[in-house]
């Protein structure tokens, strides 16, 4: 099978690139493991600043509402963290303090939303908080096993309206209703339409993976890039590259086996460790598909830092690039494979860090390929 | 008497001191037991977890063997529900002599334990994971036991007894009048409230910490602190316990326990002031792959969960700096006769295998000075948990249909999960998937035994033990704590240390699937919630 460019990993980072050359009028495809980072997306882009025409357009025509005010968000612990770039689901604050009385409301039996955490949080932003639940077991919501965020939200979506109308009769005088981020799996306007329906600020906060705002980014951003004509191969993974005198011709694929992909042009977005886009021994780390360059220091206690809070020296290991991001393989760029996102990990500070940097770093693939 | 008066006052509430805080409380004694940290801290809860048949002694210390062997067929009846007798086996390698084998099974026989040599293809058969090379087998009652749970149940007997225990709690000083102790002085290092307590005997069974407590009373006891280090793998990849069958080396025992399975030991003197932090080295964690996979080779695609060290507390009983006179067994001391100190009793060295015959022979001690004349029943009497035989018999009686976390429930509480058993099926909620711990669980050795911290939890419930080593769970069992202690503020604390911990037995084994799921808790505690 032949494309324009394959891609390898269905992430954010392989969709975004992916679309991008689709709307080129590139012929391309995807190979998806399955699981990727979006699962525990926490709704932010980290680190981007105010984002380019290409990325607002990409997203909106992907229908996924986005909003820039630089700021700090609400953490699923009671912290804060600057951010700006995020999905519209995210609330936004330009301080801490963001309301006076709060109510937060949580539900009986959920343990994978941290209402304690985030009260004393609040309370320390000097913000009065109230804890509420709601009972949900008329809903259908019994089984201990339900109680995680996709399940929740898979009912909770049937539901929402009766959500809003106990909401508002717990609701007082408070100015804000803190809720769980346990709405709109599929349909992305439920978090906005139960804003509209309450007479306080509405904000929703994380809870425990998987994301709820990250599942339903992946599924629209599969979608327009199918609806663009991608071919996104779900459940598959490339176990094996084709490379002559520095040019890649084809990638082998688990499912697809003899049937090889052939391309002018391959983007790596396999992600760090926890994806396996990075492997490691004890001996070394290693991209293992293509053997590409990778930068980590030799000694193996030089990896790590024994403090768990302090910034881990491993998170910053990635593949080698030149500046066109082109993938270098025994020091020398192989002329049609480039590296985009976590798989680059902080080799190239000046493209941002953690989701800012997957999205740059996919548009910058995407168009050295589209320039050359 | 008065509230802080005691009979008999117990130092450390590792196992030594749990079983005779349990053995005192059973003879009526008013017993206290004090802990400068949690339950099982030291080397009770840092090594294999093997019950010893005794095979692993008998060749060099037939007394040790015999002892093993003793204890080892009580605790199966006394702990049913704290044991896996899964039985072990000794195996020859090709490189190994094959002679050896004779002189193990002839010793095991002179020190009473039952030792069948077996044809290397019947070991294959009954222990699949086994090196398929093994040119020699012999069959031994080994088994494995949780030691945080047989810890948990001998505290939990003595506090049924009417026993008090004092965790957090640390000895400041030893109040002697004359050549004769009265009581200690106390600090709660989480309240940091001092208090004195008073009683006519007290019971030094600190562990490596015994020389300090000696020290206090005004005596000298020579502590060789020796560290072993250890490896936990995600599966329990052997069903019995894999020994070498070679003179005692490192790295020559693979046990199974629960969902995973540990290989050891390593064994090197460090001086008493690392004890308190003993860190694995890249060469410990190399050397015990290696010498682990020539037990069995699946150990080698196997992930690493944690490694780990623990020190034992081997005593010089003459007080010989150069160790010479080192025992590996049973240390029993009478200060009266050993240094004129009257009511000071120090119980030390043995083993985990040992201990109930160690809290037997510190409690004869106790009650002669006292002059109490009561016969130890802690060999006839079952320990809390272990009344109603094996876990499926348990939960069968309780439940209809046992789910699989009932089940594990039951297996981990023995009889006492009916304590558990809840109307509200909200307490069925998972904490811990991997080991499958309910709420309910977790809010009962809440209300059971004092829980300060994660990681209390974690020794009390398996909370954070499995493959997943606390990802999530961890995150629920603080929401689940800071209730019940009503401070989020300690428990945000809390959090920020268990995952530090964690990370101290990961970045030792930093590869692999360990690297991914250490990247994977970075992004998620740190980037998604937080933290």
């Amino acid at each position: 099978m032949r494309f324009d460019t394959v891609v390898i990993g269905g992430g954010l980072t392989g969709l975004v690139a992916g679309i991008r050359l689709q709307k080129a009028g590139k012929e391309t495809a995807i190979v998806s493991s399955g699981q990727n980072a979006l699962h525990f997306f926490s709704g932010s882009f980290e680190s981007i600043g105010e984002p380019s025409r290409d990325i607002t357009e990409l997203f909106s025509e992907s229908g996924i509402r986005l909003h820039y005010q630089e700021g700090v968000r609400l953490m699923p612990l009671g912290t804060f963290r600057p951010s700006a770039l995020s999905l519209e689901d995210i609330s936004l604050f330009p301080k801490e303090k963001f309301g006076n009385k709060l109510l937060l409301v949580n539900i009986v039996g959920y343990h994978d939303f941290f209402s304690s955490f985030l009260s004393q949080g609040l309370e320390e932003a000097d913000m009065s908080c109230r804890i509420r639940f709601l009972n949900l077991s008329d809903m259908g919501i019994n089984a201990p096993g339900e109680m995680r965020s996709v399940q929740l939200a898979r009912t909770l979506d049937r539901n929402w309206e009766k959500v809003v109308q106990e909401v508002r009769l717990l609701l007082k005088d408070d100015d804000t209703v803190i809720l769980p981020q346990v709405f709109g799996l599929e349909d992305g306007s439920i978090p906005g339409r139960i804003r509209q329906s309450l007479p306080a600020q509405v904000v929703f906060v994380g809870t425990l993976p998987p994301s709820v705002p990250g599942i339903r980014t992946l599924q629209l951003l599969k979608r327009r890039y199918e609806v663009l004509g991608g071919t996104y191969l779900m459940g598959d993974e490339v176990v094996q590259a084709h490379l002559h005198e520095g040019v890649v011709h084809s990638v082998v694929t688990k499912n697809l086996g003899q049937h090889y992909l052939e391309a002018d042009n391959f983007i790596l977005c396999t992600g760090s460790f926890f994806s396996k886009g990075l492997a490691s021994t004890p001996e070394k780390v290693y991209e293992p598909i293509f053997g590409a360059d990778v930068s980590f220091p030799p000694e193996r206690s030089d990896w790590y830092n024994p403090s768990f809070a302090e910034k881990q020296p491993y998170l910053g290991f990635g593949v080698c690039t030149d500046a066109h991001l082109k993938v270098l393989k025994d020091h020398t760029p192989l002329s049609n494979l480039y590296a985009a996102g976590s798989i680059l990990g902080a080799t190239h500070p000046e493209l941002g860090m953690g989701a800012g940097m997957c999205l740059r770093s996919a548009l910058k693939a995407a168009d050295s390929i589209l320039e050359a | 008497m008065a509230p802080n008066e005691f009979d008999v006052i117990i130092i450390g509430g590792g196992i030594t001191g749990a079983g005779t805080q349990r053995d005192c409380a059973m003879r009526g004694l008013r017993t206290l037991l004090v802990e400068r940290s949690d339950i099982a801290t030291g080397a009770t809860g840092r090594n294999h977890g093997l019950l010893h048949s005794g095979a692993r002694y008998a060749v060099n210390d037939a007394e040790s063997g015999a002892e093993c062997i003793r204890e080892n067929l009580i605790l199966k009846k006394i702990a049913s529900h704290c044991i896996d007798s899964a039985d072990g086996l000794f195996v020859t390698l090709p490189e190994d002599d094959l002679g050896y084998q004779a002189t193990l099974v002839e010793a095991c026989r002179a020190s009473g334990i039952s030792a069948e040599i077996i044809d290397p293809d019947l070991a294959r058969r009954l222990e699949p994971s086994v090196n398929p090379e093994i040119i020699g087998a012999v069959r031994v009652p080994d088994a494995s036991v949780d030691p945080f749970r047989l810890c948990a149940a001998n505290m939990l007997d003595a506090k049924l007894h009417g026993s008090q225990l004092r965790l957090h709690t640390e000895v400041s000083g030893i109040i002697k009048e004359g050549n004769e102790v009265k009581g200690i002085r106390t600090r709660n290092l989480i309240t940091m409230e001092e208090s004195d307590f008073y009683a006519p005997v007290i019971v030094n069974a600190s562990g490596v910490w015994g020389e300090q407590i000696c020290n206090m009373a005004g005596t000298r006891l020579t502590m060789f602190p020796a560290k072993g280090a250890l490896l936990i793998f995600a599966h329990r990849v052997n069903n019995m316990v894999i020994n070498r069958c070679r003179k005692p080396a490192n790295a020559d025992i693979l046990v199974p326990g629960d969902t995973v399975c540990i290989i050891g030991t390593t064994s090197s003197r460090i001086p008493l002031e690392e004890c308190l932090n003993v860190a694995v080295t890249p060469d410990e964690v190399n050397l015990l792959i290696t010498e682990g996979a020539k037990l069995a080779p699946g150990l080698l695609s196997t992930r690493i969960l944690r490694a780990y060290a623990g020190v034992r507390p081997l005593v010089s009983e003459d007080n010989d700096p150069s160790g010479r006179n080192i025992s590996r067994g049973i240390v029993c001391l009478d200060h009266e006769l050993r240094d004129g100190i009257k009511g000071f009793v120090t119980i030390s060295g043995g083993k985990l295998t040992t201990y109930r015959l160690m809290a037997e022979m510190a409690t004869d001690m106790v009650c002669r000075k006292l002059g109490v004349d009561k016969a130890c029943e802690t060999a006839v009497k079952a320990l809390p948990g272990s009344e109603d035989g094996s876990y499926e018999e348990v939960a069968k009686k309780i439940w209809e249909n046992p789910s699989t976390s009932q089940k594990a429930a039951a297996s981990r509480m023995g009889s006492r999960v009916s304590r558990i058993r809840s109307e509200d099926r909200r307490d069925e909620a998972l904490v811990c998937e991997c080991e499958e711990v309910s709420v309910g669980e977790v809010n009962a050795a809440i209300d059971r035994l004092e829980v300060n911290s994660l990681t209390d939890l974690r020794r009390r419930t398996r909370v954070g033990m499995g493959t997943c080593q606390g990802e999530f769970c961890a995150c629920r069992a603080a929401g689940l704590l800071a209730k019940a202690h009503g401070s989020v503020q300690r428990e945000r604390k809390d959090l920020e240390d268990f995952l530090q911990e964690r990370w101290k037995g990961n970045f030792p084994i930093g590869w692999g699937d360990t690297l991914r799921e250490a990247e994977y808790t970075q992004w998620v505690y740190k980037n998604v919630l937080g933290l």
